[in-house]
């Protein structure tokens, strides 16, 4: 059985290999994945995360488990990647017009992830206004959250795919291709994988107009940047997988010190010149 | 925590074009049938087509950036007045068969994908992608989703599928709800 959703800004398909699986566990990890959406949206001014960029800096937030626990991969990326993973740009890309505006930006004072302090297991605060995007890392916590509502649910085999960041669990090794870089309607056999998951960065189907900037900010300069490669990072679980590709993306380095801290391996595809 | 991964050889050694390409790619979903099931579970729906006039075919368009026809014939109800449409919309990239399921104010309570195309207008593209469905029947479908690939990348965007969410909105104010109302007054 394989279904799709429109969800997190992308396509997300959960496959079973099981025979006759039961439909609530499909049904209950589309709402895992519903719930990680309606917690961590940019868009959505209602959301947790619009919370935390609205008042952490006033007054303490108390948050769901799952925002804490996203938070708390975000911070140790942040930590393992000396600062190249952070989640604390949003504002430049609002100010890029790339995610919408819900309060006043003074760019000059916004803090990072690093300012976001836990009080609590899931109550934070913030010295400085925090304008987090959690874009980079909560699609892969989506992902992880629904295979282990799947694995719960006594699913032998699957995976969950949102839009090309992807786990696979069970016992059959299932081929992984992913999108040529230079001809996106190509895909590159790069693998096989049983257990894992796999996340890919890259701009090929941003949409762009030339005066448009990149949604891939570098935190430590806060300058847009522009690459045509694409880096694939493939660890055990998906949230490592989505944010490390920032941090090899950003960095242009697949051999980034901080991959082996994750047990983590990166794969760069080049563009090639010919059509 | 672990991992079992094997990368394709030929990648290490940094010749990733000697991979022969595979073009992308169609995937078939779930059939009308089981998307019924999904969205509006242990209810049966009566097919309910509606004829698109010109002034309708036009409000719907004005209102959601969608310039592909609607097509009413794929309109079902159930008997308290839920709605389930099935509807198409076209991208630059991609073309996708989707199901919409209102409860009966209209609000919009599912979404499914029935189908997803990429299409890039290349022969060679569209022959190879049908390749995978030859011989292949919904009647099958674990060997045919088996079959089909694990697909990695950049994220594609749904937002012309929300644009179709939109039209389908449309559609039940102008057109559906008078029909939920009238059947409520019987």
């Amino acid at each position: 059985m394989i279904r799709c959703k429109p969800l997190l800004g992308t396509f997300v398909e959960i496959r079973i290999e099981d025979q006759s699986p039961p439909l609530k566990a499909l049904d209950e990890a589309f709402l895992a994945i519903e719930q990680v959406q309606s917690l961590m949206g940019f868009h959505n001014p209602e959301s947790e995360l619009s919370q935390i960029n609205l008042r952490s800096h006033l007054e303490p937030v108390r948050i769901h488990p799952w925002t804490a626990e996203v938070l708390k991969f975000a911070k140790e990326v942040y930590l393992q990647s000396q600062g190249i993973f952070n989640c604390g740009i949003g504002h430049r890309l609002v100010k890029a017009s790339l995610l919408p505006k819900h309060n006043k930006l003074n760019d000059y004072s916004f803090g990072g992830i690093e300012d976001l302090q836990f009080i609590e297991p899931s109550l934070v605060q913030s010295p400085l206004p925090l304008c987090l995007d959690l874009g980079g890392i909560a699609k892969g916590y989506a992902v992880d959250k629904a295979v282990e509502l799947l694995i719960a649910n006594g699913i032998q085999a699957g995976s969950v795919n949102a839009g090309g960041d992807m786990r696979v669990f069970g016992n059959r090794s299932q081929s992984i291709q992913i999108r040529n870089p230079s001809k996106p309607h190509e895909l590159i056999q790069i693998g096989s994988m049983k257990v894992g998951a796999i996340a890919t960065s890259s701009l090929y189907f941003a949409n762009r107009n030339t005066s448009s900037k990149s949604f891939m900010v570098n935190p430590l300069n806060q300058e847009h940047i522009e690459f045509s490669e694409s880096y694939s990072v493939v660890a055990s679980r998906c949230v490592y997988a989505d944010a490390l590709t920032k941090v090899v993306s950003i960095s242009g380095n697949t051999r980034h010190p901080c991959l082996k801290f994750f047990s983590a391996q990166a794969i760069s595809i080049p563009t090639t010149q010919s059509t | 925590m672990h991992m079992n991964w094997k990368p394709n050889p030929y990648l290490i050694i940094g010749i990733a074009t000697i991979t022969a390409p595979i073009v992308a790619h169609a995937k078939i979903y779930v059939s009308i049938e089981q998307a019924q099931k999904i969205l509006i579970p242990n209810k049966s729906l009566v097919k309910n087509p509606i004829i698109i006039t010109e002034e309708l075919q036009d409000k719907i368009r004005s209102a959601s950036s969608i310039r592909y026809p609607f097509q009413g014939d794929r309109i079902w109800r159930a008997a308290d007045g839920s709605w389930f449409i099935v509807d198409e919309v076209v991208g630059k990239h991609e073309m996708i068969t989707y199901a919409v399921a209102l409860n009966p104010s209209g609000a919009v309570t599912g979404i499914e994908i029935l189908e997803y195309v990429e299409s890039y207008g290349y022969e060679v593209a569209e022959a190879n992608w049908r390749k995978q469905f030859v011989g292949k029947t919904a009647a099958d479908p674990i060997k045919l989703n088996q079959d089909i690939q694990n697909i990695g990348g950049a994220t594609l965007s749904c937002k012309h599928l929300t644009d179709g969410v939109k039209r389908v909105a449309v559609l039940y104010e102008i057109a559906l709800k008078n029909q939920t109302l009238s059947l409520k007054a019987k």
